[in-house]
């Protein structure tokens, strides 16, 4: 069909438009982040306390201008910590809203159903959710951590009670969830690759109202240092109580929630607490002399300064929401927004430097936290929602 | 060793006892297993909680509120999931209707309480002793229920009223007998027991949702060992069942203390399906 001359025009003048316009447009546009974090329900008080962090990071990379002139828009679903929830709102992120990256779920019951789908739609995540298969190259070339895997918890943990308390005779024991078993069976070899005897090792059933029969079968086993591996601040303190009512000083190292309120909270004497060591990272932690480094200083002061709230939270989880969105602009400040870019980026990033920790990658490994700050604290000396290093830890 | 066996033992027996009572009362008046029962005890230690370490109310008055809210359960889950399935007893529908119940309960405690276990107060400010408070409570909560009970059958009028119902529910009404009221003071008497367990008992359990289910399938295990509707049985039973656990606890430990328990349920069912304590039931044909 032959081309008229206005026809010719007006497409010309089209083409023009397209070509000048769309940059202009793209220049406003904000960039979207999609963000899926436990903000009601039960797994709640973690992303209650991220959310802290992130908000403070993207007003203040916004404040500064943004990524290239352009504004970050959190676009949030509150999973109300069912993993069903966590799902929809991953699927209405990358369908319907089209997000650039996704940082969350932020638990890992949520996280491995949200996974794999995020992996169908080719959509860049980080998340920091502990359950090792929760990242791999392999299956989800563009999942990646920023916080430590089990193992590293658990290495952590282990590598405290051998080489820096010299126990080795250990008593594991755990509650009868998946997490519980699962943390058993993984960590009781590690402990014996690492020269340490089990004398004991259980899976109990964490509504037992008296664990004495099972301290008992401890102290009797010549157990050095009770590990116990669970969520449930109710089992915990059992264990804590019992010991301290059967006036056994042996040391209890493990899981976070051993330093958490509820687990205060149910405390027979103030005084049990002591000797008990949760998990917790280096750079958010009191040195023996009750000094944080000057990184977490200064951003203990920005939290300050923007009156948000740290005594009801813990500091380890602001300081992972306030990384997360920092470490998803810098990639984009560097490589744009699109999504195998960013995931290119991400792959060769090396220290990126957190209050949380230093985050690295490569192409093989998308578990971004170092092994060496995962550490050891003292439950019984919270302050502002940091603890103060386990004794025997250099400064 | 034995002393720590035979107080916890006895004291976790006297609560699963209790439970079973709760269930037996609520059986008698209406031949329906309410599985609410140990959603009772679980808020007996959770509505403790609130109103004496959250609310700072005395503990007397703490106490009564909470038979209160026993009560008025009990009568809430008469006429919500008892009464609307009665005339289709043999369909077993009040299975459905009141562990639904029970779950909504239980859900709306861990949404509006906690989902994590929270303390329940000390009720008397005493040093703690071997034979401590949290022991001895459950004992003594289980022991002036069983006296009560067997008072309350044995010399009342309405205690009358309450076997007659359960014997025989239509030659109970034919003679005039209030059916409809006495089955929920039944339910009410029911509540107040059940919160009586999860109350006295909350220093051991403490005051966490999840102890209702935990309490409605140990609860059941003295029902059907001391015979349907037996409550003398249902304490033999639950004493039993918690001196067995502590035991296996010792010997065993862990999972296997759990399993030592069921395996002995099953052999003794399988031996006496009646139960140890119940008699065989007969059906006229």
């Amino acid at each position: 069909m032959p081309l008229t001359r206005r026809q010719a025009l007006a497409s010309a003048a089209a083409a023009v438009a397209s070509t000048v316009a769309k940059p202009a447009i793209a220049a406003k546009e904000p960039i979207l982040i999609g963000y899926l974090p436990a903000l009601t329900g039960p797994s709640s008080s973690t992303g209650v306390g991220i959310n802290r962090g992130i908000q403070l990071a993207v007003q203040e990379i916004n404040a500064a201008g943004g990524i290239d002139g352009r504004q970050i828009e959190l676009i949030t679903r509150d999973t109300q910590s069912d993993p069903t929830k966590a799902v929809n709102g991953a699927a209405e992120l990358t369908r319907g809203q089209k997000v650039s990256v996704v940082f969350g779920p932020v638990n890992s019951g949520e996280s491995l159903a949200v996974v794999p789908l995020l992996a169908r739609t080719n959509t860049p995540q980080v998340h920091p959710c502990w359950v090792d298969t929760l990242t791999d190259p392999k299956k989800y070339p563009m999942c990646f951590r920023n916080a430590p895997t089990n193992q590293q918890i658990g290495g952590a943990a282990n590598r405290y009670v051998v080489d820096v308390l010299k126990h080795k005779k250990v008593a594991v024991i755990s509650d009868t969830t998946g997490y519980g078993t699962a943390s058993v069976n993984a960590y009781v070899p590690m402990l014996k690759a690492k020269g340490a005897e089990v004398v004991y090792q259980s899976n109990v059933d964490a509504a037992n109202p008296d664990l004495k029969p099972e301290i008992l079968r401890m102290r009797s086993a010549g157990a050095e240092a009770i590990m116990p591996w669970s969520v449930n601040a109710g089992f915990l303190s059992r264990i804590i109580n019992t010991r301290g009512q059967m006036e056994w000083n042996v040391p209890i190292v493990g899981q976070t929630t051993l330093g958490s309120g509820q687990t205060q909270a149910l405390l027979e004497k103030p005084d049990y607490w002591a000797k008990v060591y949760p998990n917790n990272f280096r750079p958010v932690c009191y040195t023996p002399d009750g000094k944080l480094t000057d990184r977490t200083t200064a951003f203990l002061d920005r939290l300050k300064s923007a009156k948000i709230e740290m005594a009801d939270t813990l500091l380890w989880w602001i300081a992972l929401g306030y990384d997360s969105p920092r470490m998803i602009a810098e990639a984009m400040k560097n490589v744009g927004s699109e999504a195998e870019q960013i995931v290119g980026y991400l792959n060769n990033l090396k220290e990126f430097p957190g209050v949380y920790g230093d985050m690295s990658f490569t192409p093989d490994r998308h578990d971004g936290y170092p092994d060496e700050e995962v550490v050891m604290v003292e439950a019984n000396s919270l302050k502002n929602g940091a603890f103060k290093l386990a004794p025997g830890y250099s400064a | 060793m034995v002393s720590s066996i035979v107080l916890s033992g006895t004291a976790i027996g006297c609560i699963y006892a209790l439970i079973a009572v709760t269930y037996n009362v609520m059986f008698s008046a209406s031949r329906v297993f309410s599985f609410t029962a140990g959603t009772l005890g679980m808020l007996g230690g959770v509505l403790g909680s609130l109103f004496i370490a959250r609310m700072g109310l005395p503990v007397a008055i703490g106490f009564l509120l909470v038979l209160a809210g026993g009560a008025v359960l009990g009568i809430v889950t008469e006429i919500v999931a008892v009464r609307p399935v009665l005339k289709s007893l043999d369909q077993h529908l009040y299975v459905l209707s009141t562990l639904a119940l029970a779950l909504m309960i239980q859900q709306f405690t861990a949404i509006e309480w906690s989902t994590e276990p929270l303390p329940f107060p000390r009720l008397f400010d005493i040093a703690r002793v071997e034979f401590d408070q949290q022991f001895w409570l459950p004992m003594l909560a289980c022991l002036v229920v069983i006296v009560s009970l067997e008072l309350l059958y044995r010399h009342t009028l309405i205690g009358h009223a309450f076997i007659a119902i359960a014997e025989d529910n239509y030659a109970a009404r034919a003679l005039g007998l209030p059916e409809r009221r006495l089955r929920m003071t039944s339910f009410a008497l029911a509540g107040v027991i059940g919160t009586l367990a999860g109350f006295a008992g909350g220093e051991m359990l403490l005051a966490f949702f999840a102890n209702a289910p935990m309490l409605t399938f140990y609860g059941f295990v003295p029902v059907a060992l001391g015979g349907m509707g037996n409550n003398r049985g249902a304490v033999v039973a639950g004493l039993m069942l918690g001196l067995f656990q502590q035991t296996a606890n010792f010997l065993v430990g862990g999972i296997f203390a759990s399993v030592a328990v069921f395996s002995v349920f099953i052999i003794v069912l399988l031996a006496r399906p009646e139960g140890l304590v119940g008699a065989a039931l007969q059906r006229r044909v």
